[in-house]
Parts: structure tokens; sequence; C-alpha cells
């Protein structure tokens, strides 16, 4: 076991949801200065600027690109570096992965990391269409029809086949995290949700319906990492980060052979291996979730499920408020909201969140360890992170 | 909004050619002798360039399909409901299609089906869809 290199310092997100009136700039700059000051740090003493990737507006994307950041927080002439880390849904670990690595050979003494995006503000067809482009092959999938609901719909299809997963357990999902979301202010859909209703919503794409589909929301949250032997001067909760590993299975779903697993088998037992801890440590899983079949292959591969199914285990309410291994706390993307490159931000940072002791209502008591998933694109890449408030 | 359509590639030309003509064809490579779905510029295997076309017996089986009802994307509003598919062919590699058939919405992973083309609508492009092996298909299906 190692010690761990970096260490996360401080938090910031604004609610998610659809907000007319709230410009991408103005959120970024929210949930940035939100994370300094819970950092207890000056701009000034922000080493790089690592904003991720926005979808909904090509100039405010270019403007996070050329260190508009910087110049709104006053970091001019102080910041060395603002540079643009973007992989979909995987730029939450990714984002993580890169800050860790710096901070680790001194090459920075700390990194803010953010996102903003507004794609819940983009027409309804505008964003079924951007998000058939994302990691969609334009030659070999696109001019079948091929869509961002089919991917999950695709993926769903074989995991139910290999492990005789239900639609029912399907729609479980979506219920444990509303649960959450429903104590999360920053979550868009807070109101209660049975398996009834989602099996009785529109099909979309077999075997999904409409409340087993993410909803596209605007948002944004930051996060701070420090050298891990400095956080302590910054802050009493820091988080450390005690082991990462992913794999990069596909571009183009039909390339992948093995969609009911995808790459987190191998992530997850690479990032237990270096953090030193077993599933029997982990008290808090924050897992990817855009649609339903992704959290259940993260938690059959995280061995959380105490030799259980993922889908029966979520069915019988062992991931909701109370349950014995809580997932997806703030409601993650099918109900606190998918904002783009940063629905997996906002997991990451409710991981954050739990391990400081800052979740107010929805806080998961006796919390020492916790395990963080990512993934991007069509599902391309599979993320495993363990964090922990024992820096070894 | 049209419906996209493939913008054939220097090394793609030939797989789009064949389909015109009814056959599906797979890009190999002759140094390392594997096979290369979708086509590429160098062999992904060994990076080698003296790649090759082969015929493929346009058979293989469903790894994994979905029926699209409701929410495609613009080109595709009025074709819904369709079955989109990946195929895994006899041959070993994996591609994106369609289902097409009366029987097309029934079909689950494991299936076997057998190769069919379709026009694009309204462009001169030809795609290679896959039917349930079940229902035998017209002369020119699975028969490179």
């Amino acid at each position: 076991m190692r010690s761990a290199a970096a260490a996360v310092v401080g938090i910031g997100e604004v609610p998610s949801g659809r907000f007319s009136e709230r410009t991408e700039i103005e959120a970024a700059i929210i949930a940035a200065r939100e994370a300094i000051l819970d950092a207890g740090l000056s701009p000034r003493d922000i080493d790089v600027v690592m904003p991720t990737g926005a979808l909904a507006s090509r100039h405010f994307n270019v403007d996070l690109i050329f260190s508009r950041i910087c110049e709104e927080l006053g970091m001019l002439r102080s910041a060395s570096m603002n540079v643009q880390v973007m992989a979909g849904g995987g730029s939450s670990s990714s984002l993580l992965a890169l800050a860790e690595a710096l901070v680790a050979t001194g090459a920075a003494r700390t990194v803010l990391c953010l996102h903003s995006d507004r794609v819940g503000s983009l027409p309804k067809q505008a964003g079924t269409d951007l998000f058939a482009t994302t990691g969609v092959s334009e030659e070999w999938e696109a001019p079948y029809g091929h869509n961002m609901n089919a991917v999950g719909a695709l993926v769903s299809r074989r995991y139910m086949h290999e492990t005789g997963t239900t639609e029912e357990e399907l729609a479980a999902v979506c219920v444990s995290l509303r649960k959450w979301a429903a104590l999360n202010p920053h979550a868009m859909l807070r109101t209660p949700l049975s398996v009834e209703e989602v099996l009785a919503s529109r099909m979309i794409a077999d075997p999904l319906r409409a409340k087993h589909c993410n909803m596209l929301a605007d948002g944004a949250s930051a996060f701070i990492v420090a050298a891990a032997g400095e956080a302590r001067q910054m802050t009493k909760t820091p988080v450390y980060v005690r082991g990462h590993a992913s794999l990069v299975t596909h571009y183009s779903l039909s390339q992948d052979t093995d969609l009911a697993h995808l790459g987190f088998p191998e992530a997850a037992r690479r990032a237990y291996a270096q953090s030193g801890l077993t599933p029997a440590d982990i008290q808090l899983a924050e897992i990817y979730d855009s649609y339903p079949v992704f959290a259940l292959i993260a938690m059959d591969a995280l061995g959380l499920c105490g030799g259980m199914r993922a889908g029966s285990f979520v069915a019988a309410g062992h991931t909701s408020p109370g349950g014995v291994m809580p997932m997806t706390t703030n409601g993650g993307m099918l109900a606190q909201g998918h904002t783009g490159a940063g629905g997996g931000v906002a997991v990451l940072v409710e991981a954050f969140r739990q391990l400081m002791g800052k979740a107010g209502e929805r806080q998961v008591p006796n919390l020492v360890n916790a395990v963080e998933t990512a993934s991007g694109g069509t599902w391309m890449d599979s993320h495993v992170t363990v964090l922990s408030k024992e820096v070894r | 909004m049209a419906q996209p359509i493939p913008t054939p590639t220097r090394w793609s030309a030939p797989y789009w050619q064949a389909a015109r003509e009814g056959r599906l064809m797979i890009q190999g490579c002759k140094s390392c002798n594997r096979l290369i779905m979708y086509p590429k510029p160098f062999c992904p295997t060994c990076l080698g360039e003296d790649l090759d076309w082969r015929p493929s017996e346009g058979k293989g089986e469903v790894y994994t399909v979905t029926v699209q009802r409701a929410g495609a994307p613009s080109g595709f509003e009025d074709q819904v409901p369709y079955v989109l598919a990946v195929v895994k062919l006899d041959e070993g590699v994996q591609l994106m299609t369609r289902l097409v058939g009366d029987d097309a919405e029934s079909a689950n992973c494991g299936d076997r089906v057998t190769v069919d083309f379709q026009q694009a609508p309204g462009a001169d492009v030809v795609l290679p869809v896959f039917r349930l092996a079940k229902q035998a298909s017209g002369p020119q299906g699975g028969k490179p």
C-alpha cells in the first residue's frame, strides 16, 4: 500500500436544472469561487486551472480553453497554466488523475478543476442530435440512426441477456437515485418515483423507457487538488486519492466485445490494489449512472453487492438512503441531471462532499472510504477511483 | 434535416462499392492476416500498410439489439420504429447495423442473421443490413 500523493481540499457547485437566466460563465465562476473559498485559498494560490469541455456552446468552450477563468477570477500572472482536459463523461476521473500527477511530481502545488455547461437549455431535438455525435462513428454508425439512448439500450440488452437482470431491476436503480435526489437541493428531479411509474412511461429504445433515461441539465461544479503533504494546512477535511485505474475499451460501441462488463472489472481490481483497500473497506459508491445499466455493471465489478447480482441488490433497497451500500447520493445523472461532461464531475464532487462530512441531510454516517466511477462517450473508458479520509 | 449518409474515404471506398454490388467485404491485413472491421488506413494490430479485401459469408449472430421507438436523431424521425443491432459475423468481427424484415423487432441476443442490402433514402449509398436467418431473404442476401 502506498501513501496518497494528492488530496482534494475544496469543492463548489451550483444547482442542476434548466436556468435560462444563468450563463455558463456565471455558473463556472460561482462554482470555482466556492471551491477556492472552501479550501481557504485565494485565487492567486491556484497554480493550474484545468477546465473540462463544454458541449452546448462552442464559444464558451473556447473561452474555457483560452484562460477566461483565470481572467475572471484574478489569476493573471499567477496561474502557470490553463489547460482543458476533455474526456466526456470520463472527464471527472481524468481531471483528478492528471491533477494528482501534477501535484505528486511537484509540477503544481494546487490545481483547480471545473466544469460548466448548459446542455439542459438546448432544444430537445438539438440535445438528441448533439449526443448522437459523442462517440458515434459518422461513417459506420450514424447512417443507421444510432444515438445515445440506443447506446444505453444496446448495453442494457446485452447485460440483461448475460445476467438475467429484469426491467424492474433497471427501474429500481432510478427509484434509488430519486430517493437520494429528494435529499439534494442541487438536484433537478426531486419528486418520488416508483418502479411502476418507470415501467408505465413511454418506450424509447427497448428495453429503456423515458424514465430509465437521463434528463439533460445545466450545471457547474469545481474541486481543488493539492499535494497530500500540504492538504492539512489548507483544510480540516482533506479527501485523499488512494487509487485510480482505467481502461479504454472502444471508440464506437459496435467494436466492444464485452458490453456486459466493459473495462470495469480490470479497473476495479487495479484501483483496489493500488489503494491497499478491498470492497469490505468501502462504505459508499458514487457511480457514473447516465443509464441504469451502467450503475449495475460498475456495482458488479466493484464487489459491493455482498455476492448478490447488482440488479437484485439495488431492487432490495440496499443502495437507497439507510441501505448497507449507499450509491450515488446526489441522485446522479438520472436525478440530479446530466450536465454533459459535468454529470460525472458532480458525482465525483459528491464523493468529496460526503467524505468531507458536508452532505447535510443525506450525509452517510461513519464514512471513511468511498469508490467513484466514470465513463465517457459511448462508455469508451472505465474509470475506478478509491478515495479516503485517511492518507494511508 | 436529411439522414446522415457515409462519406467514403480512400480506404473505405471499396467497402461501400461492394455493398452497392450486394457484397459484404471485410478488410484484411496481408502482413499479420488479421481481419479489420470497420476499414482502416493501416492495420490496427501490426500497423501494416499492405491491406486487401476478403468476401464475408454474410452470416453471423446478434450480439445486441434494440428497437428505437422514439427520440430518434434528426433525419430518422419518420423511420421509427427501427431495429438497431450490433452483429458479430462468423468471421469474428462486429459491426453496427439494422435488422430488417417483419420479425426484426422480435430479435434477441444470439439470434442467427444473414446480410442483406438497403439503399439509404434519397442517396446513392447502399447500407449492409441483416435479416433473421429463419426468414429467408431474396437471392441476393448472404451470397457475396
